[in-house]
């Protein structure tokens, strides 16, 4: 622990040299640093702000990692994304459920932004700036019995906190008595916390604009170093920049699909083209972290649900014809195709979803069928996903 | 006097055998495939990159998505002898970031076996065998009339086009075979016109990662060139580089490579690809009349060729194929695959490259032919 401590204190001061602390600690909002080369990318520095509001003294907080503060109540959907933004090194905004040393929930618009070398265009550091959100009337008539489909499609609030443990718990063992804690904590039910109404523009600016000042101090005490920062990402060096380079890559693919990621618990959806958020009518951040079976409803055919599970499980390719649902409960027959993709490693990375709506078929601008539209998507996915997985870190040297 | 030397009927007949002098024509009788007519645009006046230019953000041109929608269909029927994305790539330690490749059941002597074979090879020329193995042939690329390109659903084969076919034992994902058929020159020389269709179908499939190969060195000397998805950069992409010549504003310039272990020329055009291709077609023809085994690679959507030229093969010395030459090997074995060092690619690739003098013959041969032509 103490070897980790010095490590912290050498990653701020090496990088803005000792005179950043008292000028980061002028700043009112309530922030975190976290550096992500360190093992288990621990906090590094915590404003005052954020010290008052979560009530933890700054020994507390130093050195762990910013899950510390989620609980049984924080979606997985926005761990998800987080986790995503911080693989793929690049700017989040997400409304988070966070828990005070006392407890006490409290919902936040959390925005985070990768700091980047500009010698190398190394990620150095993550800044994560909390505003703090008041809550949302209680939905009307929700009550014990509030199972079953919830708004975003996913099929459980229970099932969501569920797997949101479990996830927390599996992290490392030093954060398990984090969850302990939280657990004595929370003996009681807390599932009465409900998501406040979508953060406002103004939230959203003074999200902002803290973390433009911060990213400003800190480019400005890099230049008394000589070990320069910056925002975005100035060298054209390849390392780092493949998860980015595949979000860019699957975006040049119109058509419908999504990629689960097939070695996490419950298979989330990873990703979601916009033709896919366009054919189901959900927005992105109500699918990210969803089952992908959650387009499924009430006269969806069992047998073919498990048609698709065993698939899976055996990682083969299967075409099925199965009923969906929108976001608006509309049915629609989908064709659906789902193969394994694969790494450069020859690994399984992902599975596509390519989803195909039965009887709107017709040759495109292109001239391609649908039937085929759907094959060179998987094509084109395939290619992408094997093109930005070639990690710059040899596997043996 | 260099483009004399072609001129030379000894020279044709030294290399073509009286088989191969008949020119084979395959007879497709009713075959009808997907037909991908480009834009009666040609290459000279297609602009400064207008609409070939490779935008990161735009969607998969047709041609791509054609040929993507073909080739995963017959992985879908199942006509590959394995999945090649199960094939493990790694970059080998070392400053020169050379790319390894495990890919166990791949036949590098695939297309000399004849029996194995479904599209085989057999007297220098590819011989379909339609009832069997038709699925094969992906689709078929021509030049067109209109002002866009245009994909015809199934259409006869023309004439002047270009045949794509899938290999089933490939070496990376979208591996094709990209055969002319039906021009009159002699099929196993490089010609302009080849060589002007093959540039523009990397240049319309307008995807940085798939590049085209041609190896003059194979067991048949056959025209044909192959194409697959590799992983961005090839190590020979990444190399610095020092002209030899350009033609200022037109855009085309013809470079040496520096600090890279096998000898090479980057052509590499800004705007017009024409006079690229219509030096290298020249200056292959003269390295096969001089019986020097060479390849090249089209990367960059067609606007950078290396050529590499190579070696005579002799008992200690074997030609590379392209993608070797580019820096990707690839191996059967896992245990090869393991202790695979850059010291031992450096010296594979040492010994097949062209020695120094060899190389200013060909430098000087390359300007001069390109000065010829472009004045």
């Amino acid at each position: 622990m103490e070897s980790q401590l010095a490590l912290i204190e050498q990653s701020f001061n090496y990088r803005y040299s000792v005179w950043v602390r008292e000028a980061l600690d002028e700043l009112p909002d309530n922030f975190t640093i976290t550096d992500p080369s360190i093992s288990g990318h621990p906090i590094v520095f915590a404003s005052r702000g954020f010290l008052k509001m979560s009530g933890y003294s700054k020994e507390e907080v130093i050195g762990k990692n910013g899950r510390a503060f989620q609980g049984p109540g924080t979606s997985r959907r926005s761990i998800t994304e987080i986790q995503e933004a911080i693989q793929e090194e690049r700017t989040i905004q997400t409304i988070l459920l966070n828990y005070r040393k006392d407890g006490t929930p409290i919902w936040m618009l959390f925005h985070m932004s990768p700091v980047f070398s500009k010698e190398d265009g190394r990620v150095i550091h993550f800044v994560a700036v909390q505003v703090p959100m008041s809550r949302k009337p209680r939905w009307s008539g929700s009550g014990p019995g509030r199972d079953g489909v919830c708004e975003d499609g996913c099929r459980s609030r229970d099932i969501v906190f569920g797997s949101c443990r479990r996830e927390v718990c599996s992290d490392s063992v030093l954060e398990l008595e984090h969850v302990l804690a939280f657990e004595s904590l929370f003996d009681s039910d807390n599932r009465d916390d409900e998501e406040p109404r979508e953060a406002s523009d103004q939230e959203k600016r003074r999200a902002a604009a803290a973390v433009n000042n911060i990213l400003s101090l800190l480019t400005h005490y890099s230049e008394l170093t000589g070990k320069l920062v910056c925002e975005k990402r100035c060298t054209l060096s390849g390392i780092g920049l493949l998860g980015a380079s595949l979000i860019i890559s699957l975006g040049r693919i119109k058509q419908s699909f999504v990629l689960t990621d097939p070695h996490l618990p419950e298979m989330p959806i990873v990703y979601a083209s916009d033709a896919f958020l366009k054919l189901t009518g959900y927005a992105r951040h109500e699918v990210l972290g969803c089952q992908c079976m959650f387009l499924s409803g009430v006269d969806t055919d069992p047998s073919t649900l498990l048609q698709v599970k065993e698939s899976i499980q055996t990682e083969q390719a299967c075409t099925v014809r199965i009923l969906n649902y929108r976001k608006d409960r509309s049915s629609f027959w989908n064709l659906l195709h789902i193969s394994p993709v694969r790494n450069a490693s020859g690994k399984i990375a992902y599975s596509v979803w390519v989803q195909m709506e039965e009887g709107c078929g017709y040759q495109d601008a292109q001239g391609l069928s649908p039937e085929m539209r759907q094959r060179s998507t998987v094509g084109a996915v395939k290619v992408a996903v094997r093109s930005s997985s070639m990690g710059a870190g040899p596997s043996k040297s | 006097m260099v483009v004399k030397q072609l001129k030379d009927d000894n020279f044709l007949l030294k290399c073509a055998t009286p088989d191969q002098a008949k020119c084979p024509q395959f007879s497709f009788g009713s075959i009808q495939i997907p037909l991908y007519c480009f834009a009666s645009q040609s290459l000279d006046d297609s602009g400064p990159f207008g609409r070939f230019s490779c935008i990161p953000d735009d969607e998969p041109s047709t041609l791509e998505s054609l040929l993507l929608a073909q080739w995963e269909d017959r992985m879908w029927k199942g006509i590959y002898r394995y999945d090649v994305t199960t094939s493990e790539i790694k970059i080998i330690g070392g400053r020169r970031k050379f790319l390894a490749q495990l890919n166990e059941e791949w036949n590098m002597d695939h297309l000399s076996d004849p029996d194995e074979n479904e599209v085989c090879w057999r007297g220098d020329s590819f011989i379909f065998n339609w009832v069997k193995h038709h699925e094969e042939l992906l689709f078929c690329v021509a030049s067109g009339e209109k002002a866009i390109p245009e994909l015809i659903p199934t259409a006869p084969v023309p004439n002047a086009s270009i045949l794509v076919l899938s290999n089933v034992t490939p070496v990376e994902y979208g591996h094709v075979f990209l055969v002319p058929h039906g021009f009159t020159s002699i099929s196993q020389f490089m010609d302009a016109r080849s060589l002007e269709m093959v540039t523009r179908v990397a240049m319309e499939v307008n995807n940085r990662s798939f590049r085209v190969f041609y190896d003059c060195s194979m067991p048949s000397a056959s025209l044909y060139f192959q194409a697959c998805y590799f992983s961005n950069p090839l190590p020979v992409e990444v190399m610095p580089v020092v002209t030899l010549w350009d033609n200022g504003l037109g855009g085309t310039r013809i470079c040496s490579l520096i600090d890279y272990p096998i000898k090479a020329l980057l052509f590499e055009s800004k705007s017009n690809v024409k006079v690229s291709v219509e030096v290298l077609a020249e200056i292959c023809s003269c390295l096969q009349g001089k019986n020097i085994p060479y390849s090249f690679l089209i990367s960059d959507c067609g606007k950078r060729i290396f050529l590499f030229p190579q070696m005579r093969a002799s008992a200690n010395s074997h030609a590379l194929s392209s993608w070797e030459c580019s820096g990707h090997f690839v191996f059967k074995s896992r245990n090869d695959f393991d202790q695979v060092t850059e010291e031992a690619m450096l010296e594979r690739m040492g010994t097949a490259s062209l020695d120094e003098p060899g190389f200013q013959v060909v430098k000087q041969l390359c300007c001069s032919i390109a000065s010829k032509l472009a004045s």
